[in-house]
C-alpha cells in the first residue's frame, strides 16, 4: 500500500475513534423521567420491595415527573456500587461498606438513611459444627468461608473477627467471594465449609440441613451497621426534592414493614421465589433491625473506612487518598429535613 | 524354466452403483528371472489394478499370483514397488527415507545407513542425503524412490509409470538410468506404462492389454540388442506393430 | 534488498499509535479513571503490583498447565482413533459435535461441584476449552494421510495399524497436531481467566482481576491484569512457535511453497 494511503487511512481512523468516543461522553441533562433503584436479595432491604410491591415508589414520585421506577436486583454489595459509578443507579439499598469502598475509587454519592443493622451469620457445616463449639473462632483456621466480596459489610465484618482473634484473614483461612445463592449451593455441595452470610440465607441453608447458624454478626460486632440508602451526587445536586421524597417513601415503609413483619416475609417470599414459612423464621430468629436514621450508622461508618482503609493502604496512600471522614460519607440533612417536617 | 512370477487365471471384478464391474479377465502371464517386462494399454485397462495385485496392495476375484514358488497375500518388500508421484515420506530427509524398509525390518542404525548411502550413489545423488523432497525436483524424486525401493533387496521391482509425471527430457534420461540399474542389479522389473515409445525403448517384452474388462491381447518380444536407438528402423516398426493392436482392439 | 528490512519494524507504528491515542482519549478527553485509566497509570500499577503479579503470573500457569496437558493426553489418543479407524469416527464423533459447542464457561458450576473450588477444577474448564482444537485439528491430520503414503509404507515392510500409524501418520499429522495444540492454548489461555474468576483459587490473573480488583473498583489495576493476560499469551505462542513449530513445519513449508 502507499504511504500516503496508509497515512490518509490512520489519520481518518483517529478523528472517527475520537469522534465516536466524544460523542458517547456528552453529557445530556434533560428532564428525569425514570428513576433506577437498586437493592439485594436479603430481607435486609424489605423495605425497597415493599415499597415497590405496594407501588408506593410510582404513586410518591409521579408529582415530580418520575414516570417510571425500575428495581434492579444485586447479588451483593460491590457489583451494586459497580453500577452507581457507571451511571446506572439514582439510589441504592446497600450495605454501608461498599459505597464507602466506592468513594475511595472516586463515587460521587452518600449516605442519606439507613436501612438495618446486624442481621448476618455464620453458617458452619454440620459436620465441623462440632469443633466450632468447642474450640470457637480459632477453629476457622485452614477452613473456606464464603461470604460477599472485598468491600461488602460481610467480608469486613468477618475480615475484622477474624484480626481481632489473630487470624490472618488473607493466609489463615480461604475466603470465598460469591452471590448468596452460589454460597448456598456451595456449603450444600460441601465445597466450602462455612459462610458469612445476611438473612434470610443463613435460615434457609439451616432449614435444608445444609448447615448450622453458630453466630450472628451482632454478637461479633453489637450494633454493627449493615444496609443503609445511598443516593448519587447527581440526585442530590439536581434533584434534592426527589431524595427527600425517597427518604419520606422509605421510612413509611420501614415502620410498615417493623408493624407487620409476617406481610413482610411474604412479600419477600413471593420477590424472591422463596419458601414463605423460612423466610418468617428467619426473620424471627434473625438478630437484625430495621431502621431509618442515618446517624445510628455513622460509628460503624467510620470503622469501616478505617478497616477498608487499612486493606488498601498501599494503593491510598500512593494515590494521596486519606481516610473518609464523616462529611464524605454521609449526608443527614435530607433525612434531617424530614423528620423536621414531620 | 523356473518362473520368478506367474499368474493364473486372474480375475478382478469391483461392486459398483451400476452393478458389477469386470477390471481384469482371465489374465495368465509368465514373467522369467531377470526379465524387463512393460505392460501397456488404454486407460482403465486394469494395468495398475494387476500391478497392485502382485504387490499386495489389492487380491484378485479369482486365480493366483505365484512369485518364487510361493502364493501372494498381501504387501511385502520383497515386491518393492514405485508410485508415480508423492511417495516419499515429505518429513524424512532423502537417506532416512531410502533406509525406511531397513529400518522397518529392525536394522541397526549404522548398517542401514551405510547400505542407504550405497544405493543413494547408484541413483546418483550422493550429495542430497540430507535434503528433504521439498528440495528435490520431480526427476530427483523418482531416483530416490527407485533407491529407496532397492535398498530392500526385492525380488521384483514394480514400476507403475514411474516417469509419467516428469518432463520428456527427464524421462529419457531416467530411462536410461533405470536401464543401468537394471544390468547391474539384475532385478526382474515388471513396468506399467501409457507410453508405447517408452516400452519398447526399455522392455524385453511387452504385454498390450485390452480395454475393460482388461485382458491380455499379445505378448510381444522386442528383440532389438541394447543399447537401442529410439528411433531406429526395428523400433519404429515394432512400434506400429503395437500401435496397431491398441488402436485396433479400443474399436471393437 | 530494501523491502525485508521496512516490513520489520512494521508493527510498531500502529502499536504506538494506539497507546498515544490511549493516552490522549483517556488523560484529556474522558478524564475519568473509572471509565478508562490512562496508560501511564497502568503501566504504573504494574510496577506498584509486580510481587503480587509473580504470584499470580505463576498460579495462572499452572493452570493453564494442569488444563493443557490433560487435553493433550486425552485428545491425542483419541484423535488417533478417529482420524485411523473409520468406524471409531462414525461412532464417537455425533457426540463429539453435541459436546463441543458448549462453552467452557457453562461447565464452570459443573466443575465447581465435581471437583471443588481449587486448582484443578480451574484446570478443568481450560482443558474443556483446549480440547476439541487439538482432537479435531489431530484427527484431521490423521484421516488426511495420503493412500499413496500408506500403500509405500506396506509395500516396504510397515504393514499392521500399529507400525503405520507410528511410522507413517504420526509423522504425517504431526503438523496438523501442532496447529491443534497451538490454537488449543489460545483458547485455553482465555478460560483461564474465565475459569479463576469464579473464586477456583486464591490467586492467579483472573481471580485477582474480578474477585478484587474489580469489587474494589481498582479499574487501573483491572486494566493492568488485562494487558498481562494479553502479552502473557502472546509469549506462550510465540514460544510454542519457536520451540515446536518451526522444527516441525521445515518440511510443511516446503508443500506449501
Amino acid at each position: 500500500m502507499e504511504k500516503r494511503t496508509m497515512v490518509s487511512l490512520i489519520v481518518i481512523g483517529v478523528i472517527a475513534v475520537t469522534v465516536m468516543i466524544v460523542g458517547c461522553i456528552e453529557d445530556e441533562t434533560t428532564e428525569m423521567t425514570t428513576i433506577n433503584i437498586g437493592y439485594q436479595p436479603s430481607t435486609h432491604q424489605i423495605a425497597a420491595m415493599l415499597a415497590s410491591e405496594k407501588g408506593w415508589w410510582e404513586e410518591d414520585l409521579a408529582k415530580f415527573g418520575i414516570e417510571k421506577v425500575v428495581m434492579k436486583e444485586f447479588p451483593s454489595g460491590p457489583p451494586e456500587m459497580h453500577a452507581m459509578l457507571a451511571g446506572d443507579l439514582d439510589v441504592a439499598y446497600v450495605g454501608t461498606a461498599p459505597p464507602i469502598a466506592a468513594m475511595y475509587e472516586g463515587l460521587d454519592a452518600k449516605i442519606v438513611a439507613g436501612a438495618q443493622t446486624q442481621g448476618s451469620a455464620l453458617v458452619i457445616s454440620p459436620e465441623l459444627a462440632d469443633e466450632y463449639e468447642s474450640v470457637g473462632v480459632q477453629s476457622l483456621k485452614g477452613k473456606k468461608i464464603a461470604t460477599f466480596p472485598p468491600g461488602s459489610i460481610q467480608h469486613t465484618v468477618l475480615s475484622k473477627w477474624l484480626l481481632d482473634n489473630g487470624i490472618d484473614p488473607e493466609t489463615d483461612v480461604d475466603i470465598k467471594a460469591m452471590g448468596p445463592s452460589d454460597a448456598a449451593t456451595a456449603i450444600g455441595a460441601k465445597t466450602v465449609d462455612a459462610v458469612f452470610l445476611p438473612s434470610p440465607t443463613p435460615t434457609i441453608i439451616e432449614e435444608e440441613g445444609n448447615g448450622v447458624i453458630v453466630a450472628w454478626s451482632g454478637s461479633i460486632s453489637p450494633n454493627h451497621a449493615c444496609c443503609c440508602v445511598v443516593a448519587s451526587g447527581t440526585m442530590m445536586q439536581e434533584h434534592p426534592d426527589i431524595v427527600k421524597q425517597i427518604i419520606k417513601t422509605h421510612i413509611r415503609a420501614t415502620e410498615y414493614e417493623i408493624a407487620h413483619p409476617e406481610e413482610a416475609a411474604e412479600i419477600y417470599a413471593k420477590w424472591l421465589d422463596a419458601d414463605v414459612s423460612t423466610i418468617k423464621q428467619s426473620i424471627n430468629v434473625t438478630d437484625m433491625h430495621w431502621i431509618h436514621d442515618p446517624s445510628i450508622e455513622v460509628e460503624s461508618g467510620l470503622e469501616y473506612a478505617k478497616v477498608i482503609y487499612e486493606l488498601n493502604r498501599e494503593r491510598y496512600e500512593e494515590k494521596g487518598i486519606e481516610v473518609l471522614e464523616e462529611e464524605d460519607i454521609f449526608d443527614t440533612s435530607f433525612y434531617d429535613e424530614v423528620m423536621e417536617e414531620r | 524354466m523356473n518362473h520368478k512370477l506367474k499368474l493364473h487365471s486372474v480375475t478382478k471384478a469391483f461392486q459398483s452403483e451400476e452393478g458389477g464391474i469386470k477390471a481384469l479377465e482371465d489374465i495368465n502371464l509368465e514373467v522369467k528371472p531377470n526379465e524387463f517386462l512393460c505392460i501397456i494399454g488404454p486407460s482403465g485397462c486394469g494395468k495398475t489394478t494387476l500391478l497392485r495385485m502382485i504387490a499386495g496392495l489389492d487380491y484378485p476375484s479369482s486365480g493366483e499370483i505365484i512369485l518364487d514358488g510361493d502364493r501372494v497375500s498381501g504387501p511385502s518388500p520383497d515386491r518393492g514397488m514405485v508410485f508415480q508421484e508423492f511417495s516419499l515420506f515429505p518429513w524424512r530427509t532423502v537417506l532416512k527415507n531410502i533406509e525406511f524398509g531397513l529400518q522397518i525390518r529392525g536394522m541397526e542404525d549404522k548398517e542401514r545407513r551405510e547400505i542407504a548411502k550405497r544405493y543413494l550413489e547408484f541413483v546418483g545423488l550422493q550429495d542430497f542425503g540430507n535434503s528433504y523432497p521439498y528440495e528435490l525436483s520431480g526427476g530427483m524424486k523418482q531416483r530416490v524412490a527407485i533407491a529407496r525401493a532397492l535398498a530392500t533387496e526385492p525380488s521384483v521391482l514394480l514400476m507403475d509409470e514411474p516417469f509419467g509425471s516428469v518432463d520428456a527430457q527427464t524421462r529419457n534420461v531416467l530411462q536410461e538410468e533405470l536401464l543401468e540399474i537394471w544390468k547391474r542389479t539384475k532385478k526382474t522389473i515388471l513396468f506399467v506404462t501409457h507410453s508405447v515409445d517408452e516400452a519398447v525403448y526399455l522392455a524385453d517384452r511387452v504385454v498390450v492389454m485390452s480395454a475393460r474388462p482388461g485382458r491380455i491381447i499379445a505378448c510381444m518380444d522386442i528383440g532389438i540388442p541394447r543399447p537401442r536407438k529410439r528411433t531406429s528402423v526395428e523400433a519404429n516398426a515394432i512400434r506400429e506393430q503395437l500401435l496397431m493392436l491398441l488402436g485396433s482392439k479400443r474399436q471393437e | 534488498m530494501r523491502r525485508p528490512t521496512k516490513e520489520e519494524g512494521l508493527w510498531l507504528v500502529p502499536l504506538i499509535i494506539v497507546i498515544l491515542l490511549w493516552e490522549i482519549i483517556a488523560g484529556y478527553v474522558i478524564k475519568d479513571a473509572l471509565i478508562l485509566p490512562r496508560f501511564s497509570a497502568v503501566i504504573f500499577s504494574i510496577y506498584m503490583l509486580r510481587e503480587l503479579l509473580i504470584l499470580d503470573i505463576l498460579v495462572s500457569i499452572l493452570h493453564f498447565g494442569i488444563g493443557m496437558t490433560l487435553a493433550f493426553s486425552v485428545a491425542l489418543p483419541l484423535a488417533i482413533a478417529m482420524g485411523w479407524f473409520r468406524n471409531v469416527f462414525r461412532a464417537v464423533d455425533p457426540i463429539i459435535e453435541i459436546v463441543r459447542p458448549i462453552p467452557p464457561l457453562a461447565w464452570i458450576p459443573l466443575a465447581i461441584v465435581w471437583i471443588g473450588l481449587n486448582h484443578y477444577a480451574a484446570g478443568f474448564i481450560i482443558f474443556i476449552g483446549a480440547f476439541f482444537p487439538i482432537l479435531i485439528n489431530s484427527y484431521t491430520g490423521f484421516r488426511d494421510v495420503p493412500r499413496v503414503l500408506v500403500e509405500t509404507g506396506n509395500v516396504l515392510g510397515c504393514i499392521g495399524n500399529i507400525k503405520l500409524i507410528r511410522y507413517v501418520a504420526l509423522p504425517y499429522a504431526l503438523p496438523s497436531i501442532a496447529t491443534g495444540t497451538r490454537v488449543g492454548m489460545g483458547v485455553g489461555w482465555m478460560c483461564v481467566v474465565a475459569a479463576e474468576m469464579f473464586g477456583v483459587g486464591n490467586s492467579g490473573l483472573g481471580y485477582r482481576l474480578f474477585q478484587k480488583f474489580y469489587f474494589l473498583h481498582q479499574m487501573d489495576y483491572v486494566v493492568a491484569y488485562m494487558l498481562i493476560l494479553g502479552v502473557l499469551a502472546l509469549c506462550l505462542d510465540r514460544l510454542f512457535r519457536h520451540l515446536v513449530e518451526d522444527k516441525l513445519f521445515r518440511w510443511k513449508k516446503g508443500i506449501v511453497k
